[in-house]
């Protein structure tokens, strides 16, 4: 088996992980609104290391999940992270994406960007979508981008790989 | 230059974005219906694992909580078996109170939240009781202080519930004390707090004071009447004299609700005793204290008597140097200290 062939097989297993703690773990560790979304984790790594339609292919598949579950607006998570997973993928090469610093940082960015166009998309306005936008989203993201850095140099080398190579 | 295999690697990108983003848009215009099909459909099939996965962590992560509780209630009620039996019944009353399942006329069932990591979360909500439990579609969900918010769509092993926060969502109301009559909507004003409602089509003439507990009427069929929705806090606005809106604070909070009681099989007319008043709740532990009392006073009259009849035994034995019975029966021996 190829070097190249392996580190996809370890790539997918950490997503695989990650898509286990979404449902597993996170439940277990307090405010859900709070709580880092693993699921979004997955999607921005996976994203900034394959091509802009693998990226938005991805982000419609993890839409279609959130959505499944939280219907209050359907397709309003399938357009915010088939955005959030496009524009992950064209990120890459704009910015200097192997640094593990910013690749937490674009999934912060990626959180509060997909929480916008949810919250845009289904129609909440006035003070909830301020407090939203300046207190809850931001605060996910903080974890989730805590979360994504401790993963991100756990498996350092498992995530040094180009999929779209 | 691009290569040729590099432009057609980017028209592929740029046709599965395009795809992805028009199925994105087509699903968000279509029929609320449609979205919730495919989200049963989904979460019975495909996702019913990852549903399951989550089911058992909110299980595990209460269980632990639960299992605190039952062993601190234990501990209370072994406590008080050896010392108070009044007591004891006293708790037990109290604890009654308290359950909302124990008032409860009609079937439930219960069900744990799943809450997801969304924006959104809290305006519908995964619930862990689906068809095979009975719950069914419009079924009304309660939690102890008040409604929840209705079922929306089910399937066997779990469903979504539309909380009283949901753009869409309307119940009709009307005052305890019974003067006015209105529709509660989750409020529409950009100044209000979050989450908020409303009551709505109050006529003007009907003036509601600040505090004025707010219940389900039950028309409509499908909330029952008497379930709290929430307190009067204010006036929003004031239509050219003919209708007055107030704004309400809910009496539960979809956010936070961890397990709830989803009301199944055929609806109670009247439900309005099972969320009893502060007042009556009061007249309900001043009534249960008087029976503590009573109680108390019966066991120490029979104290006293069993105490005296020890006394009178002790005089008329002759080992205790009493005066023996003139009936020849045997003494009876008190066997309690």
């Amino acid at each position: 088996m190829s070097a190249q062939r392996v580190s996809r097989v370890q790539l997918m297993l950490v997503l695989l992980v990650l898509l286990i703690l979404q449902f597993y773990l996170r439940p277990r560790i307090g405010n859900a609104r709070i709580s880092p979304d693993f699921l979004l984790i997955g999607l921005m790594l996976f994203a900034m290391r394959s091509g802009p339609g693998a990226g938005a292919l991805a982000g419609f598949a993890v839409g279609l999940i959130e959505d499944t579950l939280t219907p209050a607006r359907f397709g309003a998570g399938l357009l915010a992270h088939t955005l959030v997973g496009y524009f992950a993928a064209w990120s890459r090469a704009v910015f200097f994406a192997d640094n593990t610093l910013v690749n937490a940082a674009f999934v912060a960015i990626g959180l509060w960007f997909r929480d916008l166009v949810v919250l845009m998309t289904s129609g909440t306005e006035g003070p909830q979508l301020v407090t939203e936008l300046t207190l809850y989203s931001p605060l996910q993201a903080l974890t989730t981008a805590g979360f994504a850095l401790l993963v991100l140099v756990t498996f350092r080398s498992w995530f040094s790989i180009r999929l779209d190579a | 230059m691009a290569s040729i295999s590099d432009r057609r690697y980017t028209r592929r990108d740029t046709v599965l974005f395009i795809l992805c983003l028009g199925l994105s848009i087509v699903t968000l215009f279509s029929p609320a219906s449609w979205g919730y099909a495919i989200a049963d459909t989904l979460r019975h099939t495909v996702l019913a694992p990852l549903v399951w996965l989550q089911t058992r962590a909110e299980e595990g992560r209460t269980s632990r909580m639960r299992f605190r509780t039952v062993i601190a209630q234990r501990d209370s009620a072994a406590y008080v078996a050896q010392f108070l039996p009044s007591l004891r019944a006293e708790n037990e009353r109290l604890r009654q109170l308290l359950k909302l399942s124990n008032r409860l006329a009609t079937s439930y069932r219960p069900a744990e939240v799943l809450h997801q990591p969304h924006a959104t979360d809290g305006r519908t909500l995964l619930l862990s009781a689906g068809s095979r439990e009975g719950v069914a579609p419009f079924n009304p969900v309660l939690a102890p202080e008040g409604l929840i918010g209705v079922v929306l769509s089910v399937t066997p092993h779990s469903s979504v519930a539309m909380t009283w926060s949901h753009p869409e969502f309307r119940v009709s109301a009307y005052t305890v004390a019974g003067n006015a009559l209105g529709v509660v909507a989750p409020s529409a004003d950009v100044r209000a707090a979050e989450g908020s409602l409303e009551l709505r089509g109050v006529p003007y003439r009907d003036s509601i004071p600040l505090g004025t507990l707010v219940l389900s009427s039950g028309l409509g069929g499908v909330f029952p009447k008497g379930i709290p929705v929430g307190t009067v806090t204010g006036t929003v606005r004031e239509e050219a004299g003919w209708e007055r809106v107030y704004r309400l604070r809910a009496a539960a909070n979809p956010g936070s609700a961890v397990h709830v009681l989803i009301l199944v099989g055929t609806r109670p007319p009247d439900l309005a005793r099972a969320f009893p008043s502060d007042s009556q709740l009061e007249s309900m532990r001043l009534d249960s204290i008087a029976r503590v009392h009573r109680a108390d006073s019966i066991a120490q009259a029979f104290r006293a008597a069993r105490a005296a009849r020890r006394d009178s035994l002790g005089r008329s034995s002759p080992m205790l140097g009493g005066t023996p019975t003139t009936s020849g029966l045997p003494v009876p021996r008190d066997s309690t200290p």
